[in-house]
Parts: structure tokens; sequence; C-alpha cells
């Protein structure tokens, strides 16, 4: 057996490279997130649209207007249920596993600052939810209105889902952080708040990612709808959304500070 | 004067100053003192003694609830550059699955900033023979392999204080010679290693200074010959079966080194005060008195047992 030796050749140190840590965050984040079920289960969230579109585009004149059909499936089915699920599924499912097995700790023990750790992963979960939501809106625009954008509504909710798909990742990254059950508990908001609390009651409008995101669709759409007129302005969905990334960040990197890693021993 | 005796007196790698842990209501640290410096210690103690969470301490991963935790004279939780000089090896083997083994060790160089981070990670990779599997999935990795990635990751930026917890497990003979050797190398070149285990047998070769935890507490400290003496020392009880019991009983009884003997159905127990002089005692009244020894067995020599005398000495 060789006789192991000390290197002696020196570790040069430098300073972190905001660029290739980022870049490496990111590749633990996609190596933990993107398994076979999960890659299921939102191919099937960006496909429900499309495949309501599809029904609506089979029907012809018979459907009525596409702008109507188009702000309906947009807000329900995109705004209120694939982003939020997307979002949910792509902003807890690294640092949540991560936690769990206790690879969290190979993140946190580095000159790495938390906070920037945390701001890497709302990115990564942020611009894959905006990408992935695009996609469903863009599929089902172009099914239902035959490849056009009637008073460009479509590109309006493409805005709009990269802008609400920010808030919701911000919002669950750092939903994983905090709790073991962040699944669970970004599903109970996603179905209790922002499926039935904000849509009943008027005076929480203010405080639901749904309503922000139909604050941002109505400024870039020339088409009306009631759902356009009862939510905050454009302003403060963009104020408010803001808060929260800028939170988020904050408190992921506090939470980190003190990670909830299960064990270090088995 | 006191500028002079400041400079030459370096800061030491680790001190645990009155420390404390617990979880709700469970103490898992219980007032722990001591300072950990260049070189290897053990920390010893059986499973649930505290050891994981002490470890845990140290490299900052929780507070502690009361005490003070200095790593290089700071406080680890709140200074992070500290893991510019620190590293932790998890007895957990999770890594993760997808990654060869090669870009593992290269993401951890790389979040700590070190300027070439491929090589770096090609120099720690090969210190644990681990460079000619590097570009395999760990996913597919045996448990000492696993031991080794981590091993590697910790060591990539040459840190000066190491904590590894319960490292040889899962590793065989020749992987765990390999790693005491290293860390003896490490340790030789000034770094400060601190390594748990629950077997003494496991860390006695390699650690100058054993820490043993019971219960949370830190039952006893010292090298390795004060500690197996302490161990050594203390009264045993020793079942013991030969042709004639009943002979050899009247025989024992009258050694100093024995405290009592009691006939049993199929042999006998016998406390002796001193362990090594009753060894060689039985041995030269056994051949006196023409007796055959059939067996002769220390019943209290589980760590448990030597912790608890330890701790109640």
């Amino acid at each position: 057996m060789s006789v192991p030796t000390v290197s002696h050749t020196p570790t040069v140190r430098g300073r972190v490279s905001w660029l290739a840590t980022a870049r490496v965050l990111i590749q633990l984040a996609w190596a933990r997130t993107f398994s076979p079920v999960l890659l299921l289960a939102i191919s099937a969230l960006v496909l429900l649209p499309m495949l309501f579109a599809l029904a609506f585009a089979s029907r012809g004149s018979l459907s009525g207007d596409p702008v109507v059909f188009l702000i309906q499936r947009y807000d329900t089915l995109v705004g209120a249920l694939a982003t939020p699920l997307i979002a949910l599924l792509l902003g807890t499912s690294a640092f949540s596993a991560e936690a769990e097995d206790g690879t969290l700790l190979y993140l946190v023990t580095t000159t790495t600052p938390r906070w920037w750790i945390a701001c890497v992963r709302v990115v990564f979960a942020s611009v894959g939810t905006g990408l992935l939501s695009a996609v469903a809106v863009w599929g089902t625009g172009a099914l239902a209105a035959g490849g056009h954008d009637p008073l460009g509504v479509t590109r309006a909710f493409t805005v709009a889902v990269f802008f609400g798909g920010a808030a919701y990742a911000a919002l669950f990254t750092a939903l994983a952080l905090l709790t073991r059950r962040a699944l669970v508990g970004g599903l109970v908001y996603i179905l209790i708040w922002e499926g039935v609390l904000s849509a009943t009651f008027p005076a929480l409008h203010y405080l639901s990612v749904r309503q922000w995101m139909l604050a941002v669709a109505a400024s870039l759409t020339e088409a009306t709808d009631a759902r356009f007129n009862v939510g905050p302005s454009l302003t403060a969905s963009l104020i408010s959304a803001a808060l929260l990334l800028v939170l988020a960040v904050y408190v992921g990197g506090r939470q980190l500070q003190r990670p909830r890693i299960s064990r270090i021993g088995t | 004067m006191s500028a002079v005796a400041a400079m030459s007196t370096p800061t030491p790698a680790l001190v645990f100053d009155a420390v404390s842990h617990w979880y709700g209501d469970v103490v898992a640290v219980n007032d722990v003192s001591c300072t950990v410096d260049a070189g290897i210690t053990g920390l010893l103690g059986p499973n649930g003694a505290g050891k994981s969470t002490l470890l845990q301490l140290a490299a900052g991963l929780i507070a502690p609830s009361a005490g003070t935790v200095l790593v290089y004279g700071e406080r680890p939780v709140e200074h992070p550059r500290v893991y510019d000089r620190v590293a932790l090896v998890p007895e957990r083997e999770a890594l993760p699955a997808m990654l060869s083994a090669r870009a593992f060790v290269e993401a951890r160089a790389t979040l700590l900033g070190l300027r070439d981070p491929r090589g770096a990670a090609q120099r720690a990779l090969a210190e644990v023979e681990m460079d000619t599997v590097a570009d395999r999935r760990v996913g597919g990795f045996s448990k000492g392999m696993r031991q080794r990635t981590k091993l590697a990751a910790a060591l990539v930026h040459e840190p000066t204080l190491v904590l590894l917890d319960e490292p040889f497990n899962g590793l065989d003979p020749r992987q765990r010679v390999h790693m005491m050797r290293l860390l003896e190398a490490r340790a030789a070149a000034g770094t400060a290693v601190l390594l748990s285990s629950h077997i003494l047998e496991e860390i006695q070769g390699v650690a100058s200074n054993i820490l043993v935890m019971l219960s949370g507490r830190l039952a006893a400290s010292g090298d390795y010959r004060t500690l197996r003496r302490l161990m050594t020392d203390r009264p045993h009880t020793v079942r013991v079966r030969s042709h004639d019991d009943r002979r050899l009983a009247s025989a024992l009884i009258q050694l100093e080194a024995v405290q009592g003997v009691e006939l049993e159905r199929g042999g006998l127990m016998v406390r002796a005060s001193d362990y090594t002089a009753f060894a060689r005692a039985l041995a030269r009244v056994a051949q006196a008195q023409a007796i055959t020894l059939y067996e002769v067995e220390p019943t209290d020599e589980s760590l448990e047992h030597v912790f608890a005398y330890l701790v109640a000495r």
C-alpha cells in the first residue's frame, strides 16, 4: 500500500466568484430536482391548459370568443394552478431533499455567502417556473386562437407568469428552508389561500400572487375582463412582489445560518 | 510583555467552554469544556453519547444552548469565513447521486472560493485514492468509496481543522489503514483532526489524545495509555470455567487481586480488583493446582460498562 502524501501544492484561495458559485448551485439544484416523477408531474401541469385549448379549438366557431376563453384559462389553470404548483416543485425539491439527507451541509460549510445560496436557488426556481409556465401559455394560446394572439392576451400572460413564477418561487424556496413539510404547506397555500380565500375576500387581493399576476397581465393587454378590475394596482403588485423576493432571500439566508439538517450521523 | 506572550501563544484550533446543547427536553451535550489543537484527537463514546452534536457545534451548524464554541478564536455560527480553515466529514453517506465524484469535489472547491477548483479536486481525489474512478457517478459507489469521496470534498481546500464523524465506518481494513496514515500525515503537517468513534481500538492507533463522552458529558480525557490503564485497572467480573470449579474457587479466593468468588452452575464468577494481576495469577494457580481451564471471559467488557465506570469513578 502506498503511503499517503499530503499535497504540497498550496491551495490558492481567491474571492468567491458569483458566476462560478451560481453555476455550481444551479448544477446541484438541477441534480437534486429533476426525477422522472417530477418531470411527469410538470409535464401534466403544462399540458393541462393545452388540452382545454384543444377542446375549445375542436368546436370551431361554436366555442365563442377566444379572448374570453384564454383569460379564463390563463387565470384559473395557469395562474392559479400550473404556475404555483411548478414553482412549489422547483422551489422546494432541492432544499428539502438536501435538508432531509444532510447534504445541505456541503453547501453551508463553505465560504459562499448564505444569502447568495438562497438567491441563486430562488432565481433557479423562478426561471424554471417562468419558462415552463410560458410554454403552457404559448401552447394554450396557439391552439385556442389558431396561432394568433388576439388583443395581445397571450403576450401579456407570458410576462405575467414570469412575474408570478418569480414571486411563487421565492415564497416556496424560503418555505423549504423554514419547514420540513414545505410541500404540504405549499399545497395548502395554493388551494386554500390562492384558490379560495383570496378569491372570496377582496381585502386579501393585496396578498395574493394570483391577483398580482392579473394586474400585470391587465396592464399589457387591450382586452377587458371583470377579473382585471378587482385586484390591486400594477404598482402595488410590483412593490409587493419585490418585497416578497427580498424577504425570501433574507429569510432563506438567515435560515441557512442555522440550517435545518436532520442529523449528520446515522 | 503581554503582547509578546500573546504572539507566542497561537490561538487554539477549537475550544469548547462550558458548552451545553439541548433539543427540547433532551440534553445532548452537557457542560463540556476542552481544547483541540494540532494533532489527532479521538472523540470516543457509545452511540447517543453526543459526539455528533459536539461535532455539529464545532462546525457551526448549530449554536450552543449554553457556553461558547470558538474556532480559531471566532464563533463559527456567526462567522462562516471559518470554513476557509475548517471541514466536516459527516457520518451520513448521502451525496448528490447524479454527480460524479469529481464534479462533487469540484463543486465544493468552487463554493470555497479556490482559484483552481479542478486542480484542487484532482489533488484531493488522488490523496484518497479515488482519482481513477472520479468520473463515475457517486450513486453507484460502495460505502467505502462514498466515505473517501466525502473526505476528498473535505480536504479539497486543505483545512487546518478537520472534523470527522465515524470516518472508519464502511472501510475495509486496507482503506482503514490508508485513511489512518492520511490523517497522521495531515496531523504531522500541523492540521488539527477531531475524529469520533464508538470503538476504542479504531482510534487508539492514531489519536494522541482521546476525549471520552457518555450521556452528553465529557467523562474522561487524556492519552490512550492513561485511558487504557483506567479501563484495565478497574474492577472486573470474570466468568471462569474449569474441570474442577470448587478447587479453583478456594485457590482464587486467597489471591490479593480477587475480591470475591461465586460458585454458579457451570462455572465461577470472580470479582477482580486488578484485572492484569488476576489474569497473571489465574494462570499460575491453575498450573500449580493442575486444573484445566475451559473458559475465561470478562463479563463487563462492553464499552458501555467501561464508560459507566469512567463516569462513576
